[in-house]
């Protein structure tokens, strides 16, 4: 018995052993990509491939998990705010180098932060409105705050946030900021990240290297990364992309589509991960009380869209379209990966008599909805064939109109629809990107719905300034509760991120907010 | 009239082709449905941040003055700036040219290889089993979409036989040869197609020829009858054909590019529509008419070579 509890505990600490040993340094990862990146910095980034890079060449001063949702030291060592929320000072980690071995220092951080609040630059300086000045000390920055703002922690582990080189920048040649900030991309300056940026042929391909002077220790208490260089490839067709990593021409491939994933995940040579995602489908409907056109519109009353809602069996759609890889909404406002996500179990369950129901209540029988779809999506198409067979049943006429995305997004604008798709990743660690785009007014109308309610308005407006934890988390319950019941979306399904690895790949992750990080990546030899 | 000048006319005949292809693409681009501002933003974007993108494009001026802006930057060698690569639009497209000639070329190459010899067998044979089973194939190449050519190519040949790389460009001069071989053989299927059925009734009706019966009479060898009467008179009606099909070896791109990963305009044509990015779409629309217009004019050179006539009306 004896022996056997000493071999036991043996084989665990060998295993133990194993696991710490494990990482293998050095290679380079070839990534096959949907689109290529046009300019990875900080502010410019406005599209997800430029987005979803930016950490990996420039690091923030505070970092997110893998788990999408807890807040972690990044370049500085810790924080701290003060009680009255309004001032906030940040340490800078010790020693801390950019690639070019020079020192990362609190002017550094002080420009870098005042770049992402210029509402001159890039899109993102609204999540930095609450910042009334940057103040530069010995070893940080000190924020001095408008008010109170409980995000601005997730915002500074945010990749809009992150720390460039003052020096590189003025040096940089261009007549103003964003042509600076295209010659660094275009000439790879000296980062604060895990990589820098070695070539790149514009629209094929790019190459990183290991950054020399990271701070970040691996599992081995070596600095990170692992990899040597990550190699990527531009590859906009999907069957091509996932051919190039069966012929093993490529270590890795992202957006497979979910039709290939059973099938990819049965090739014993490929590992096939589905990351966990802030990844929403949803349907806008227009729930103002006339349509575009002045007539009457039948959706207008919450019954109504709680009808069509019941209405739609969402777990067929999961499985017609991501293939049983997704899951039905649980939260109305967000995915269930999202911060302070109340999950209320599955929202309006498939129930046809209930539907029937509120749609005899509403006025919504024998209406006639038009559904306006993606032209060449095929999603689009499966899904609304199969509300239209759905909806039949509590006697909703559907039309199907087709259109291209600019018109969509013209549409939505203007009000003049009655439901489409529309999809959402989260850009930020935190839920008031998502629940503003949702369910605010000012901001964009409530998605385009027209929505306009009182309380969730006053809500919202009242969470984006309440630093106490759990009086916002009740604010965001609350928001939960009136979105879901006013309802003015088809709530639908969330969906992974599909990368196709070789198997020899290991600690690749895509986070939930979508960023590809390749700072932890090895491969086994 | 001398080769010369014949050539400088041609020339000066491009220039009114090329203002009126820049009335049509200023005009079709303003036509495409949806807001650009709203295609080139991300749909977070407030409306003060489209409000910047339509000054940017100038979408707030007078139509005439926008057209008047345009003719008069693009004649200055300014294409302005593509929003999507946030990159000037000349730069771009002229990285990208040499892809897509090179594409072109060797599609064109291939289709002369497998065309002509097959072109001529099946004359050689018309009507006989070869000259059927010859057409029969190509028939089947021409009712199949370029898409699922390339990816039955890259499935089979660069997938599961590894002969080729799936997809991409290379670096070296060896490398686009053997990277560009797939999807340049997928345009060249279909273009061949077309020619090897030109090329064929063009070869019966010359062998029925007065001129071809003479030389037969005169006692001349067949390969010399084939080689200089037959062929040359032959050719002149597939190199119109060919010239003509250049314009649709080009669009052939906009879908083999993608399918291959091949870094060319074809490629970046699609993205900027699907981005509605106006410079750029502006951009490349008058760099392939340019390349269209040119190709003519190489094809009309030829002809006036093979055909003195040409050259003396």
């Amino acid at each position: 018995m004896k022996t056997l509890l000493i071999a036991a505990l043996a084989g665990v600490s060998m295993l133990a052993i194993n696991s710490a040993q494990a990482v293998e340094r050095g290679g380079t990862l070839t990534f096959a990509r949907y689109d290529d990146s046009n300019l990875v910095d900080p502010v410019y980034a406005d599209r997800n491939p430029d987005i979803w890079m930016v950490t990996n060449l420039y690091d923030t001063l505070l970092r997110t998990k893998a788990d999408g949702k807890t807040i972690v030291p990044g370049l500085a060592s810790g924080y701290e705010v003060s009680a009255d929320g309004k001032t906030i000072s940040i340490t800078l980690r010790d020693g801390i180098k950019f690639s070019d071995g020079s020192a990362i220092t609190p002017a550094d951080v002080k420009f870098s932060l005042e770049r992402a609040t210029n509402p001159d630059f890039g899109p993102w300086s609204g999540l930095l409105g609450s910042v009334e000045s940057i103040t530069a000390t010995d070893n940080g920055v000190t924020l001095a705050m408008k008010n109170p703002d409980p995000t601005i922690i997730s915002i500074l582990a945010t990749f809009n946030t992150a720390i460039v080189s003052k020096a590189a920048f003025e040096a940089a040649p261009g007549a103003n900021d964003q042509e600076k900030a295209t010659a660094l991309f275009a000439s790879g300056t000296p980062v604060s990240g895990p990589f820098t940026l070695k070539d790149r042929t514009r629209g094929s391909t790019m190459t990183f290297s290991a950054n020399p002077h990271y701070w970040r220790q691996g599992e081995d208490g070596k600095p990170l990364p692992y990899l040597d260089e990550v190699s990527f490839v531009v590859i906009p067709d999907d069957a091509t992309r996932i051919l190039k990593l069966q012929a093993g021409e490529v270590n890795g491939a992202e957006f497979v589509p979910f039709s290939r994933v059973a099938e990819l995940k049965a090739d014993p040579a490929i590992n096939m991960e589905l990351y966990p995602s802030t990844r929403i489908i949803y349907s806008p409907i227009n729930s103002r009380e006339t349509r575009a056109d002045g007539s009457p519109n039948p959706m207008a009353t919450k019954e109504a869209r709680q009808a069509l809602n019941y209405a739609i069996n969402k777990d067929a759609l999961v499985q017609l379209i991501t293939h049983g890889t997704g899951k039905s909404m649980t939260s109305p406002l967000m995915a269930s990966t999202t911060q302070l996500a109340h999950d209320g179990g599955p929202l309006y369950p498939y129930d046809v008599a209930k539907a029937k129901e509120l749609a005899a209540a509403s006025g919504l029988e024998g209406a006639e909805i038009t559904l306006t779809t993606l032209a060449g999506s095929s999603d689009d198409a499966t899904l609304f064939a199969a509300i239209q067979q759905m909806w039949g049943a509590i006697g909703v006429n559907v039309k199907v109109e087709q259109v291209d995305n600019p018109t969509r997004g013209a549409k939505n604008r203007s009000g003049e629809f009655d439901i489409h798709t529309y999809g959402w990743v989260n850009d930020v660690n935190d839920p008031a990107q998502v629940a503003g785009w949702l369910g605010y007014y000012p901001t964009r109308k409530a998605v385009g719905t027209g929505w306009n309610n009182a309380e969730f308005n006053s809500l919202f407006e009242a969470s984006n300034t309440e630093i106490d934890p759990e009086k916002r988390s009740e604010q965001y319950k609350r928001m939960q509760e009136i979105y879901a019941d006013a309802a003015p979306l088809l709530f639908l399904y969330e969906t992974p991120f599909a990368v196709a690895l070789s198997a020899n790949v290991n600690g690749y992750l895509q986070t939930p907010l979508g960023n590809n990080e390749f700072s932890s990546a090895w491969i086994a030899k | 009239m001398s080769s010369l000048s014949y050539l400088v006319s041609r020339l000066l005949q491009i220039i009114p082709t090329f203002l009126l292809v820049m009335v049509v693409i200023f005009l079709l681009v303003r036509m495409l449905p949806g807001d650009p501002a709203i295609a080139m933003a991300d749909a977070k974007a407030t409306e003060a941040q489209l409000e910047l993108i339509r000054q940017k494009l100038g979408l707030n001026e007078p139509l005439v003055m926008q057209f008047f802006y345009f003719v008069k930057n693009t004649l200055s060698g300014d294409m302005g700036t593509s929003i999507l690569l946030k990159a000037p639009v000349l730069d771009v497209i002229i990285e990208r040219i040499p892809v897509t000639a090179f594409l072109t070329l060797y599609a064109v190459c291939l289709s002369i290889l497998i065309a002509g010899p097959l072109a001529f067998v099946a004359a050689l044979n018309k009507n006989r089993g070869l000259d059927i089973a010859i057409r029969s194939g190509f028939q089947v190449g021409l009712s199949t979409p370029v898409f699922y050519i390339g990816l039955l190519l890259l499935t089979f040949l660069a997938a599961s036989l590894r002969l080729f790389p799936v997809g991409g460009y290379g670096t070296t001069f060896l490398q686009h040869l053997h990277h560009l071989m797939l999807p340049a053989l997928t345009v060249a299927l279909y273009t061949s197609a077309i020619i090897m059925r030109n090329l064929r009734s063009a070869v019966i009706e010359v062998l029925d020829a007065d001129y071809v019966q003479f030389a037969r009479s005169k006692g001349l060898s067949r390969s010399v009858i084939l080689g200089r009467h037959v062929l040359r008179n032959a050719l002149i009606s597939t190199v119109t054909l060919l010239g003509l099909s250049i314009g649709n070896l080009m669009s052939g791109t906009l879908v083999t590019e993608t399918v291959f990963a091949v870094p060319g305009l074809g490629r970046l044509m699609l993205e900027a529509i699907f981005a509605r990015d106006y410079p750029l779409i502006q951009g490349l629309t008058l760099t392939f008419a340019v390349m269209v217009s040119l190709v003519f004019l190489f094809t009309d050179m030829v002809q006036a070579w093979l055909d003195p006539r040409l050259r003396l009306s």
